[in-house]
């Protein structure tokens, strides 16, 4: 299987003042097409740097970094924002939805900043449509996140992650500010999304049983990889679903 | 990404904030609607005073046919006096020039028989001829419409009016009165200033370039033959030609009642081209001119005394076939001062008009011009203050919205992106409370002109000077803001709470 990442000696170091805080220690990582990869460490173990470096969010200080097989390191802003729009989607604990702004007119918003084709807005409206449909969302489009509950508004934020077909889905702490029958069911969404379309999934957390659900666990601490390894015990969240009491649709 | 998404985005965000958005619009709004009131008021200020100057006929020029001239004792200076081209050694009280193209020299005679009013000829005399103005051996009619046009050129001339005047019967009916008869131009309305309608409308462009034959009758011609009655839509006969009437002139100022034999309300007016076909005529007895500033009546009195000489084909050593006459001068002669009295002062006082008229007219202009300039500087500095305000909030809004740019840019909007975005913000503020002003400036504007009677002017240009200013004013302070908003990076932007 190809490389959808490839990350060699990457480091990242920030200027406190007079101190240089280490956040990356020279990391090297690969990871493959489809796989469902999470990153687990406790806070301050860099795991958020990397995912915004990941993300294309920040760049390394050293090291390079392929997505796709193209160097993003050093991409102009025009280039790397165009990156962030066609092949990566974000999904975060704050949900990160526009307040005062419609379901459907957030899913949309990927679309408008699409440089490489002029979609009219009907199309927009379409697609972001059909996106909100695929997480069980339909007849909410018109609702502004504040009418919504905390796992709508991350289905809304995994709609949007989505619309633009990225090969990349990168969650930091999705499920932080879920209860745990919502956080099974946006982990149910990621599973499905990864055997059924292929997407790349890396996933950030801190607790070990949300980790449990990638087939990869990486373990980061202090700015370095402590462990790498294939999940054997993996969670599957649709089974898990299926034992748990049915209840109310808002969580 | 399309420039028409960055203003979807940016309606969408303002729309997001309702109040913020008409709070600073309401700041734009005032700013703009007192530039224009102040506009309105500074150059309403100017016309009333250029008006008054006007009505008072400081910017009119008369070019007559024919040169009737008081020889000068002293040469005029800067040849505005007609009659600085003709240097005579010797110092005659009283000189007529006749122009004849084939014969080069000159008649000087000191009367001439048909300038006795009481004599009683026989034959038509010239004043007959060509009504009175400035009839004598002089008076030859030399003037033509071509030399009118050529003087419409001249930069600073505002209007320009051939006449042709006689004296003529007109009857409607059993009733007949004799009147004064006006062949001039469209223009004449705008040059009068004291004229309304009280029936219909002055002939028109159309009427006069057909040659046409309407007639526009002065009130006292209107009463005698119509009595009460609405004369529009008749045909009166002049000449035994039917002539159909399409207005009544009456007075607008009550300084002007109109009288029977006044020459203004007790005449009859017809297009220029009317009178040449229908009395075979190809010149005229005078043009009248007005400028558009008083101060430059010397200088177009000036430059109309050499480019008809020029087109007269008049050699440097020859009279004038003409007289430029401005309205100081004709003042002074007609303000009831014995005629040989004013003649030796105005014979005499040489570059009169240059006195009166450049510096009266030029301290006037100058008067009015410091006034809107001072109402455009105290609105310059509200506008300021609007832009200013739109600045503050634009600025209050980008650090309100990190968290907003950061989702943005986590979903790939370019910093540029984020520019345009918020610099359409800043526009679309600025564009809408600018027209907003607009509509309010010209509202108080009114308002004001109503309430204690200041004139005002709203021009075109003025609410497309404010347009522009508002937009300029939005882009220029909305510019900080937008790039401040497009610097900020995305990671830290997601970090904000």
């Amino acid at each position: 299987m190809s490389s959808v990442i490839s990350i060699r000696n990457l480091t990242k170091t920030y200027q406190m003042g007079d101190i240089a805080v280490h956040a990356l220690r020279s990391v090297s990582l690969e990871i493959a097409e489809g796989e469902f990869l999470s990153v687990i460490g406790p806070s301050g173990s860099g795991k958020s740097t990397l995912m915004h470096i990941l993300g294309c969010l920040d760049q390394p200080t050293s090291g390079q970094y392929f997505l796709n097989g193209r160097d993003v390191s050093h991409l102009s802003d025009d280039e790397i924002s165009r990156v962030r729009n066609q092949q990566i989607g974000f999904v975060f604990q704050g949900f990160n939805l526009l307040t005062r702004t419609s379901a459907l007119e957030n899913v949309e918003l990927p679309l408008l900043y699409d440089t490489s084709s002029d979609i009219p807005a009907s199309e927009r409206k379409a697609r972001a449509m059909a996106a909100l449909e695929s997480v069980g969302l339909k007849g909410r489009e018109h609702h502004h996140p504040n009418q919504l509950s905390g796992g709508q508004q991350q289905r809304v934020a995994i709609a949007r992650a989505l619309l633009n077909n990225p090969t990349l889905l990168l969650a930091d702490e999705p499920t932080g500010n879920l209860d745990s029958r919502t956080s099974v069911e946006v982990m149910n969404i990621f599973q499905k999304l990864k055997d059924e379309r292929g997407i790349t999934i890396v996933l950030i957390t801190h607790e070990h049983d949300v980790a449990a659900y990638g087939s990869r666990i990486v373990h980061v601490k202090d700015g370095q990889i402590l462990s790498d390894e294939p999940n054997e015990s993996r969670r599957m969240a649709h089974g898990e679903l299926a034992q748990m009491a049915p209840a109310g649709r808002t969580a | 990404m399309k420039l028409k998404n960055s203003w979807t985005l940016a309606i969408k965000a303002l729309k997001k904030n309702k109040l913020q958005t008409a709070l600073t619009m309401t700041g734009m709004t005032i700013g703009v609607a007192t530039v224009l009131t102040m506009i309105a008021l500074g150059s309403g200020a100017q016309t009333a005073i250029q008006d008054q100057v006007r009505s008072a006929g400081m910017n009119l020029i008369l070019v007559t046919a024919g040169n009737y001239q008081m020889k000068q004792d002293k040469p005029a200076d800067e040849g505005i006096e007609p009659a600085a081209y003709l240097r005579q050694p010797h110092k005659a009280t009283l000189q007529t020039a006749t122009y004849n193209p084939h014969q080069k020299a000159r008649f000087v005679l000191a009367f001439h028989p048909e300038d006795d009013p009481m004599a009683i000829h026989d034959h038509p005399t010239s004043r007959q001829r060509l009504g009175d103005s400035e009839a004598g051996l002089g008076a030859a009619a030399t003037l033509t419409i071509g030399d009118a046009n050529e003087i419409r050129k001249i930069k600073g001339v505002q209007y320009v009016s051939e006449g042709i005047h006689e004296n003529a019967h007109v009857t409607f009916g059993d009733t007949r009165w004799f009147t004064r008869m006006h062949g001039d131009d469209v223009s004449q309305p705008l040059i009068r200033r004291a004229w309304t309608f009280p029936h219909g409308r002055y002939f028109n462009k159309g009427e006069e370039k057909r040659a046409e034959s309407v007639v526009v009758l002065g009130q006292i011609v209107s009463e005698k033959l119509f009595g009460t009655n609405n004369p529009v839509g008749k045909t009166v006969s002049i000449w035994k030609q039917p002539f159909k009437v399409v207005g009544v002139i009456g007075s607008g100022s009550w300084m002007l009642q109109p009288a029977p034999g006044d020459d203004q309300f007790d005449a009859i007016y017809m297009p220029v081209t009317t009178v040449q076909k229908l009395l075979n005529l190809s010149k005229l007895n005078d043009i009248t001119i007005t400028t558009e500033s008083t101060g430059d009546v010397t200088r177009v009195s000036k430059e109309i005394t050499e480019l008809v000489r020029k087109r007269h084909n008049i050699g440097a050593t020859m009279a004038d076939d003409f007289t430029v006459t401005s309205q100081a001068r004709k003042a002074l002669q007609g303000g009831g001062m014995r005629p040989d009295v004013s003649a030796a002062v105005t014979g005499n006082v040489s570059g009169l008009e240059k006195i009166t008229l450049s510096q009266l007219g030029k301290t006037l202009d100058r008067a009015s011009e410091t006034m809107t300039a001072l109402l455009t500087s105290i609105a310059a500095v509200s506008l300021l203050v609007g832009g200013i305000g739109i600045m503050n909030i634009m600025l209050l809004s980008v650090s309100q919205r990190t968290r907003e740019i950061g989702i943005r840019r986590a979903i790939g909007a370019r910093s540029k992106d984020v520019l345009t975005q918020f610099l359409f913000e800043a526009a679309t503020l600025s564009v809408i409370g600018g027209m907003l002003g607009i509509a309010i400036g010209c509202f108080a504007s009114g308002f004001i002109s109503k309430l204690v009677q200041w004139s005002t002017n709203i021009s075109l240009p003025a609410i497309l000077i404010s347009f522009t200013i508002s937009a300029a004013i939005g882009i220029f302070f909305g510019y900080y803001p937008a790039r401040q908003a497009s610097q900020v990076l995305p990671i830290e932007s997601l970090k904000h709470e």
